[in-house]
């Protein structure tokens, strides 16, 4: 019902919050790597035309209001190839909860672990309640725990990857978005519709 | 039987050590969060100022950019790793529909700590966002309580204190990676925390078993069985055990509402312990204590309270039975006093008064376990003396003295903490007949006795050359002679700077010397920055370091966020270490060099051939 954090597009230009990507490229960062980090999980459409990346956190108030939105405009839309970037910079927890979707992954499971997580309302939750919700999830969890250990390295030097590709691009804070060559915070339904519209005419007139 | 007793009561007194010593907490603060995050250049949201106000507390004050807010509960201060209460205003509600109340800063706004002393460093920390939907990484900051300066400090969640206990692999802290602690099946880590409290719990109880041998609770014993005997000659042995029972338990009781107390009052409690004072004075005590484990002097209950307080329990009930229990535990306390606060420590340090009082009382459980014996055979069970009382006298000798030294250490140079250890351990090589004479005849364990005192002796010598050396770890007491021969071939090309005027003298300089127009190397770097450390040790891989050899490297140094430090990051679009690239004699950047995060050989060589270097 609250509809405060109701953006569009166009008010993100004007307040400068939706930059374009496309000058990152002069300053020497691998967007390539960005977009296409091949642990990084993905949904949507892997044939896509327009990418979206979402730097996200599971302890970010906002991250958890937009993900419903996100979801379904991805959905609907049926060509956004969806990159998501576990960023845990707010809490403890977030790290936490990170490594346990990205262990999901081995089982294919991300998705069910993401959403379980976005779903726990607030920032302060904890590693208990985290692991709850995954258990309620619907995952393996001794194939979880197995990989977690198993795949420890490999989980810790995504999220470090994560964090220096942020950091590259001088991302803020959680959740930042990039679409196609825009870089925006929160956005609700109408606003991801637009910006991937943008995005599309962006691309076709470049 | 007494070997086992003792492992046990060494592994609890362990546990205890964990929490009183330094180590623990900069160990915990490296494998916590600090990696994840680095400060961004970016103008912060929110800058904060520190004041005094005229009848001197702390005022923090936080500016807030317009459009941002601060979480009220996010505000948090710690002086050295105590929490610092703070007094904040109450904020605006923020009702979120998603998310429940929160109570948030979207202004200005001024918090105040009152008893604050004026020397050290408080740590702030805290976190907000943007009403744009955007929220930012937990800053934190140091505030030099002397002259009142900010800096900044990386924002390392150090994990919380259930984790720190539930002993985690050495593993898992040494390494890199972010430690990772798999969900428990059944339930979870909910589970996992209450096996973690399940082991502090017997680590406890064994650590009282441990103070039970001390002589602290001998005075215990007449008192006990004089109640036992006065309280009628037909005495079933049944009866008997519940009394001492109620006794015991009341003792026990006794320690536990010390812990619920120490658990409550939390950190403030453990401020309180650390200051120098009371450091200096616990050293002292432990110091005694061990002197007294050596026979030096005994410590014992004046005889005429020891009679008074048989007395009064005299009349055989369990009441009296109690109250003679909780009495004892009150009087025989400051004899147990030092192991006691390391105790209280623990409670302290997990902040919350349940468990504060249970592992305490599990503790006091475990100095009145021997007693039961006495309530079931009579005081007769129990050795009064003999050989292996009396090593074990020493040994818990030697184990104090180790604890006083580690609690001076927070005093003293580290080198000084560690050239008194490696003393300790050679003299007690010593004592412990480590050098004695071994002939044809001398058994195997004789013979082990006698590698255990070498071991400790060669160990303990290493610790002192360790500490000519200005070494700082105690285990790795000669790293300073490998750092010293690795940094040499790097030092003659590489120099350190941190800030703008540096760099531009050290291109100068290169440009200058016999490096000539040769590209050079300049490697953003801070100290909290782990990813730097690995990316030196690629650097230093013997297939680059001929590489490199001929290039000048600038070091850019930014582990103190300042404004020299900021203008340089500034200047060269650098967000946070580590950031590599090579630039022209001009000390212009050489486009397509730049390496943001951890590097590899194959990376720098790229890079290098790119550039002609």
């Amino acid at each position: 019902m609250q509809r405060r954090h109701v953006l569009t597009l166009a008010g993100l230009l004007a307040a400068g919050m939706a930059l374009p990507v496309a000058p990152l490229l002069a300053q020497g960062v691998d967007v390539e790597a960005i977009l296409r980090d091949p642990a990084a999980p993905t949904a949507g459409n892997p044939k896509g035309d327009v990418t979206v990346v979402a730097f996200l956190d599971y302890n970010c108030p906002f991250c958890k209001k937009a993900a419903p939105d996100l979801e379904r405009a991805v959905k609907e839309d049926g060509r956004i190839r969806l990159v998501y970037k576990d960023w845990p910079i707010l809490s403890e927890a977030s790290v936490y909860g990170a490594q346990m979707a990205l262990a999901a992954k081995y089982q294919g499971g991300y998705g069910k672990v993401h959403h379980a997580l976005m779903a726990i309302p607030g920032r302060g939750v904890s590693k208990e309640q985290m692991a709850a919700a995954v258990r309620a999830s619907g995952v393996d969890i001794d194939r979880l725990n197995a990989d977690l250990q198993l795949h420890a390295g490999e989980i810790s030097s995504l999220l470090k990857r994560n964090l220096a590709q942020a950091e590259s691009i001088g991302l803020q804070g959680t959740p930042t978005y990039l679409i196609g060559p825009f870089r925006t915070s929160t956005l609700d339904y109408a606003g991801f519709k637009e910006a991937f519209a943008e995005a599309r005419r962006r691309q076709a007139a470049e | 039987m007494a070997g086992q007793l003792l492992a046990r009561a060494v592994r609890s007194l362990a546990l205890v050590l964990a929490c009183l010593s330094p180590l623990s907490a900069s160990a915990s603060e490296a494998a916590g969060f600090t990696a994840l995050v680095a400060p961004s250049a970016a103008r912060a949201p929110f800058t904060l100022e520190a004041a005094r106000s005229p009848d001197g507390a702390l005022l923090l004050r936080w500016k807030v950019e317009p459009g941002n807010y601060l979480y009220r509960d996010s505000l948090e201060a710690t002086l050295d790793g105590a929490a610092v209460p703070l007094e904040r205003p109450a904020g605006e509600a923020k009702d979120d529909p998603n998310f429940g109340v929160v109570r948030i800063f979207p202004r200005d706004v001024e918090a105040s700590a009152g008893g604050i002393g004026r020397a050290g460093r408080l740590r702030v920390t805290y976190q907000g966002c943007s009403e744009k939907g955007i929220c930012f990484p937990p800053q934190a900051r140091l505030v030099n309580l002397a002259s009142l300066s900010i800096e900044a400090a990386p924002p390392g969640l150090t994990s919380s204190k259930a984790d720190a206990s539930s002993g985690e692999s050495p593993a898992a802290v040494a390494s890199e990676a972010v430690a990772a602690r798999a969900v428990d099946e059944g339930d979870g880590i909910a589970a996992l925390f209450r096996g973690g409290l399940g082991g502090t719990m017997l680590a406890f109880l064994g650590f009282g078993l441990l103070l039970a041998l001390t002589p602290c609770v001998f005075p215990m014993i007449p008192i006990l069985a004089g109640m036992l005997t006065r309280s009628g000659e037909a005495l079933s042995w049944r009866r008997s055990l519940v009394l001492t029972g109620a006794y015991v338990l009341a003792m026990a009781g006794a320690y536990g509402l010390v812990g619920a107390v120490a658990g409550w009052s939390g950190a403030n409690l453990q401020a309180a312990l650390q200051t120098p004072l009371a450091l200096g004075v616990t050293a002292a005590i432990f110091t005694a204590l061990a002197l007294s484990m050596f026979g030096l002097f005994d410590l014992a209950l004046p005889a005429g309270l020891a009679a008074r307080l048989a007395g009064r329990g005299g009349n055989g009930s369990l009441g009296g039975a109690a109250l003679l229990g909780f009495g004892s535990a009150l009087i025989v306390g400051p004899c147990v006093t030092p192991p006691l606060a390391g105790a209280m420590l623990y409670a302290a340090s997990t902040g919350d008064a349940a468990t504060g009082a249970a592992t305490l009382f599990m503790l006091g459980l475990g100095m009145g376990l021997p007693l039961m014996l006495v309530g079931l055979f009579g005081p007769s069970v129990l050795p009064r003396s003999g050989v292996w009382l009396e090593r074990a006298k020493q040994l818990f000798g030697v184990v104090f003295l180790g604890v006083a030294i580690l609690l001076a250490g927070r005093l003293l140079p580290p080198p000084a903490t560690l050239a008194l250890l490696g003393l300790l351990l050679v003299g007690s090589a010593a004592f412990f007949g480590g050098f004695d004479r071994l002939t044809a005849s001398s058994g195997p364990a004789a013979r082990l006795a006698r590698s255990g005192g070498m071991v400790a002796a060669l160990y303990g010598a290493t610790l002192i050359i360790g500490a000519a050396g200005g070494a700082q770890d105690p285990l790795r007491p000669l790293a300073f002679a490998a750092a010293r021969t690795a940094g040499q071939p790097t030092a003659d090309t590489a120099v350190t700077i941190a800030s703008s005027a540096g760099f531009d003298r050290a291109i100068a300089e290169a440009a200058a010397g016999a490096a000539g127009s040769r590209p050079i190397l300049v490697d953003f770097t801070a100290a909290w920055c782990t990813v730097c450390r690995s990316n030196a040790a690629v650097m230093a891989a013997p297939e680059l370091r001929a590489r490199l050899a001929p290039l000048t490297q600038v070091t850019a140094d930014v582990t103190d966020y300042d404004d020299a430090t900021r203008t340089l990051m500034e200047r060269f679009r650098v967000v946070g270490p580590p950031v590599l690239f090579l630039v022209d004699a001009q000390g212009r950047e050489i486009p397509g060099t730049r390496i943001v995060g951890p590097v590899t050989v194959e990376e720098i060589t790229r890079r290098l051939d790119a550039a002609g270097a």
